[in-house]
């Protein structure tokens, strides 16, 4: 009887080894079932009607901030730099610090890959 | 021995052999999805913020292969991810995009996409941080050995992204080549508050560089180099839910574009100029997943004193 009931208990271990090993396996280590590398967006919006003055790129190196920079940093001082606030959507994130006023927007890294 | 003769220890050997058997099944599984490191060799370096990755989601995963293969000159690698497929898209044998093929239950109005990976060396603070300030977690952090630490979030306003915590460093900071990931724009309703968001996470530097027309377009930086852009969703744009918009560099954004359309993509924005004075422009693949593409001169190019 004895050794019948460790029979069962080591086969009953060893499968459920095996389930972990295979579910550590497939998933990863950490959460959920799958890769989670992907996500589906919602359907039915497009692109389309970005006026010619709409931009969306990096300046090239040293652009300096036009004057909505510097009124932007007025304001940000006069509004404790919250902006978000002022919109009325404070507590979902606060707007953002600008960068100090002297210093001009970067570029995109310029050195070529040597290999 | 037991009384009649029978060896009493051959059924749990035979459980042993079972049991090794099914963990050489398991881990010959697991190797089958190892994504390969971001790194060969790996780096020290961490520059947070920095866009280093990007997994398209995708219901055809051939078609997509040939799409980007005949556009961008990518090859692809195939790794199993249990039911689904997996392809890693190579440019001179480096890794420098992710392909899944994820099916779209019947109903679901959903639409394939590319998922912005962002790098955060230490992960778990920057997500905690991130939902602290109105973010959800869309995918938990997941470990993929030789990948990294990931995991996917919504911004306050929806936009959905990854962080990446790699395992072989972040990519040192090089111009990319053509066929390579160059530039990630933001599309917010409120892009100041937004920029704001990211910059409690990455430490981003703001820059406020308005559009021609405008509307609001912030240049986020770290390591004195341009990340991202945070902008305003233009005036007339018909898709209104804030999201990331990548950008791969091309020689010729109007030769790329002829070759999308004969591919079987659309256009979604045609060639313009941009800030830096080359054209940019927005493609769909056949799927319908958004992404940019850039021209970048690289006479033009100066480098930053770092």
């Amino acid at each position: 009887m004895k050794t019948t009931a460790t029979r069962l208990l080591a086969s009953g271990l060893g499968a459920t080894l095996l389930v972990l090993l295979h579910a550590c396996a497939v998933t990863g280590v950490e959460g959920s079932v799958g890769y989670d590398g992907g996500y589906y967006e919602p359907y039915g919006y497009d692109y389309g009607g970005w006026d010619l003055g709409y931009r969306v790129g990096p300046s090239r190196c040293c652009e300096h901030r036009g004057d909505r920079g510097g009124d932007r940093e007025e304001r940000g001082g006069d509004r404790g730099g919250d902006r978000g606030g002022d919109r009325g959507r404070g507590g979902r994130a606060p707007a953002y610090r600008p960068a100090p006023a002297g210093r001009s927007a970067p570029s995109i890294p310029g050195r070529s890959r040597t290999h | 021995m037991d009384r009649n003769g029978r060896t009493r220890h051959a059924p749990p050997r035979a459980c042993i052999a079972v049991l090794l058997f099914g963990i050489c099944t398991a881990f010959a599984r697991s190797a089958d999805f190892a994504l390969p490191p971001l790194n060969s060799p790996p780096t020290t370096e961490t520059h947070p913020g920095k866009m280093l990755w990007a997994d398209l989601v995708t219901p055809d995963l051939a078609a997509a292969e040939k799409f980007y293969g005949g556009l961008f000159g990518w090859t692809f690698r195939s790794v199993r991810e249990g039911r689904s497929g997996y392809a890693l898209a190579l440019l001179d044998g480096r890794p420098v995009a992710g392909l899944l093929q994820k099916a779209i239950a019947s109903g679901e109005h959903r639409q394939s996409a590319w998922l912005t990976f962002l790098a955060a060396s230490d992960i778990d603070s920057v997500k905690r941080l991130a939902v602290s300030h109105g973010a959800k977690v869309l995918a938990d952090t997941k470990l993929y050995p030789m990948r990294g630490r990931q995991c996917v979030l919504s911004d306050p306003e929806g936009a959905v992204f990854a962080l990446l915590a790699s395992s072989s460093g972040d990519p040192p900071d090089y111009l990319p080549v053509a066929g390579e990931w160059i530039w990630s724009s933001l599309h917010a309703k409120d892009a100041g508050s937004e920029a704001g968001f990211y910059q409690h996470l990455f430490g981003y530097d703001v820059f406020d560089l308005p559009s021609d027309d405008g509307v609001e377009h912030l240049i986020l930086s770290t390591d004195n180099y341009a990340r991202a852009s945070a902008n305003d969703m233009a005036r007339g744009s018909a898709r209104r839910h804030s999201h990331w918009l990548n950008f791969v560099r091309v020689e010729n954004a109007a030769a790329s574009t002829a070759k999308v359309l004969a591919l079987g993509g659309r256009v979604l924005v045609e060639p313009r100029m941009d800030r830096h004075g080359g054209m940019v422009a927005v493609m769909a693949d056949p799927a319908g997943a958004p992404f940019g593409l850039m021209e970048w001169s690289d006479s033009d190019t100066k480098e930053e004193p770092k």
